[in-house]
């Protein structure tokens, strides 16, 4: 088993490689909307003190700190899976004894993810002398929770992305859903704004739903803000979503591969 | 005239291909809708916590969402089918048949796909952009209005030429089928005053992607905080921008050597 992660690992480490052009292109889209709504959060700050008691150098540690959540926590499997299904290529795939998703398109997504850190690290140090923030807030202990959090909201976001993904076996407009999801991550992950400056009444969804688990919930746990009541629901809500994005995706895969199967015949 | 009966054909042709799409069209307005509820809403958050931003009010902004929009259709209706197209053409060789048609290429290239429902965004721009400035009631005087329509075509103008420059280097390296991105990557920023920026951001959207001389500017015209001769600076960068993308286009051309040679 170890021997075929290996193996995987090397393939989609040398097929991701292959990219590293692209990763360039990749890191400038993904970091703009975070430096632009900092900029914008701290222009406020700046001219009026503080925005909801949050300092100018709240929201500056919150979007850097975002910007590695983030990185850690997203994943591509949209758009490095979706197509496999409409072109058929996924048919070679599924008669290998291994996972298309939960083993190669892990993998995949893994390798693409440990490519982009290591060009995100110096982009990241630059971003860090150019607004100079002031880190004192964040303790060892905060950073040590945050890591299983980051992977628990990977992995809650992979399940569900994966299982839209594979909405694919039903209809085309898959990427038209996926979009819709991605908009609602956008409202209620806390990517926009910390969430405590939202109406109460998305304050009060979002703890439920499975989204600031990828990026507010991390991003807290690494500023030292949450009180351990609050930790102990977040890391619950954790657990939770990633039961049902287990089991959702199950259901969706398993009849999905069903109709696949049916249709290539 | 040539030009405006091929234009005409290519809307006929691609309103064709739409229709063919029906169910889609109406998913992709849903969405869009969709979108514009959220830019409203974050736009409402921002404001529920300041009275301005970068000296500019809630209706400014929501103007400025309207003339960002303009620039946002001309990237997605436009620049994407068309730079996807192109790329395709230059990977397997298909540039050859555009180059024998007996039309300047760089016109052919950059208008041939058009993604015909996205026109309606540019209504709902023209409504945010009224709606904003009720909202914000500043005088608009007719000099104002004039400069502020020119200065937005001359935007869309410099938009236009940096597109050309970026696809004419993949006649130079080839590989390089990721010519856009750094655009759209930087599109967002327009989305509020650059004056909220930091310089080094600032200086990235004025003078290197210019998407702040299509957004942020031809709106300061419009207030009135642009005197005319700023105004006219602008005019001929667009127009002097035109000309550069035009002979880059034209260099780029003799590279080509077809996909199999």
């Amino acid at each position: 088993m170890l021997k075929i992660f290996q193996r995987l690992w090397q393939v989609n480490w040398a097929e991701q490689w292959q990219y590293r052009a692209n990763l360039i292109m990749y890191l400038l889209y993904w970091l703009v909307s975070p430096v632009i709504y900092l900029s914008v959060w701290t222009s406020i700050a700046n001219s009026k003190g503080s925005v909801n008691g949050l300092t100018a150098n709240d929201f500056i540690t919150y979007y850097l700190t975002l910007l590695i959540v983030d990185q850690i926590t997203s994943n591509i499997v949209i758009h490095t899976f979706a197509y496999k299904v409409q072109d058929g290529s996924l048919s070679g795939e599924l008669i290998r004894p291994i996972h298309p998703m939960l083993t190669n398109a892990l993998v995949n997504n893994i390798a693409f993810k440990a490519l982009t850190i290591m060009g995100f690290i110096p982009v990241w140090i630059v971003l860090f002398f150019l607004f100079k923030p002031d880190f004192s807030n964040v303790s060892l202990i905060g950073i040590l929770l945050s890591i299983p959090a980051m992977i628990i909201g990977f992995f809650v976001g992979f399940l569900l992305t994966a299982a839209i993904t594979s909405l694919a076996f039903w209809t085309t407009r898959v990427y038209s859903i996926h979009e819709f999801y991605y908009a609602l991550m956008v409202l209620f992950s806390g990517q926009f704004v910390p969430l405590t400056l939202m109406p109460k009444i998305i304050q009060d969804i979002a703890q439920y739903l499975p989204y600031q688990l990828q990026i507010y919930f991390p991003i807290q746990l690494i500023l030292g803000k949450l009180s351990s009541a609050q930790i102990i629901q977040g890391y619950a809500m954790g657990m939770i979503w990633l039961v049902i994005g287990l089991v959702i995706f199950n259901w969706v895969w398993r009849n999905g591969v069903k109709r696949y199967s049916a249709v290539g015949a | 005239m040539n030009t405006l009966k091929l234009l005409s054909a290519f809307l006929k042709v691609n309103i064709q291909m739409s229709l063919a799409y029906r169910t889609d069209t109406v998913v992709n307005i849903l969405l869009n809708i969709m979108w514009l509820g959220w830019e409203l809403l974050s736009l409402g958050i921002i404001f529920s916590n300041t009275e301005t931003i970068g000296g500019w009010g809630f209706g400014e902004l929501i103007a400025l969402l309207g003339v960002f929009r303009l620039i946002h259709t001309l990237m997605i209706a436009l620049i994407w089918p068309n730079t996807e197209k192109f790329n395709q053409s230059i990977r397997d060789g298909s540039m050859d048949y555009t180059l024998l048609q007996p039309i300047n290429s760089m016109f052919l290239v950059t208008f041939s796909r058009i993604t015909v429902w996205r026109i309606w965004d540019l209504v709902l721009a023209a409504v945010l952009i009224v709606v904003g400035l009720n909202m914000a009631g500043d005088i608009v005087t007719p000099l104002n209005l004039l400069s502020f329509l020119l200065l937005t075509v001359s935007g869309g103008v410099v938009i236009y030429s940096l597109w050309i420059v970026l696809i004419a280097l993949t006649f130079w390296f080839t590989k390089f089928d990721n010519n856009v991105t750094i655009l759209q990557a930087l599109l967002d920023a327009g989305r509020y005053p650059v004056t909220v920026y930091p310089v080094w951001l600032r200086i990235i959207v004025t003078f290197i992607i210019p998407i702040a001389v299509a957004t942020t500017i031809p709106l300061q015209a419009l207030r009135g905080d642009l005197n005319l001769s700023r105004v006219l600076i602008f005019l001929v960068v667009g127009i002097v921008s035109f000309l550069i993308a035009s002979q880059v286009w034209k260099a780029g051309l003799k590279r080509y050597s077809g996909a199999s040679s």
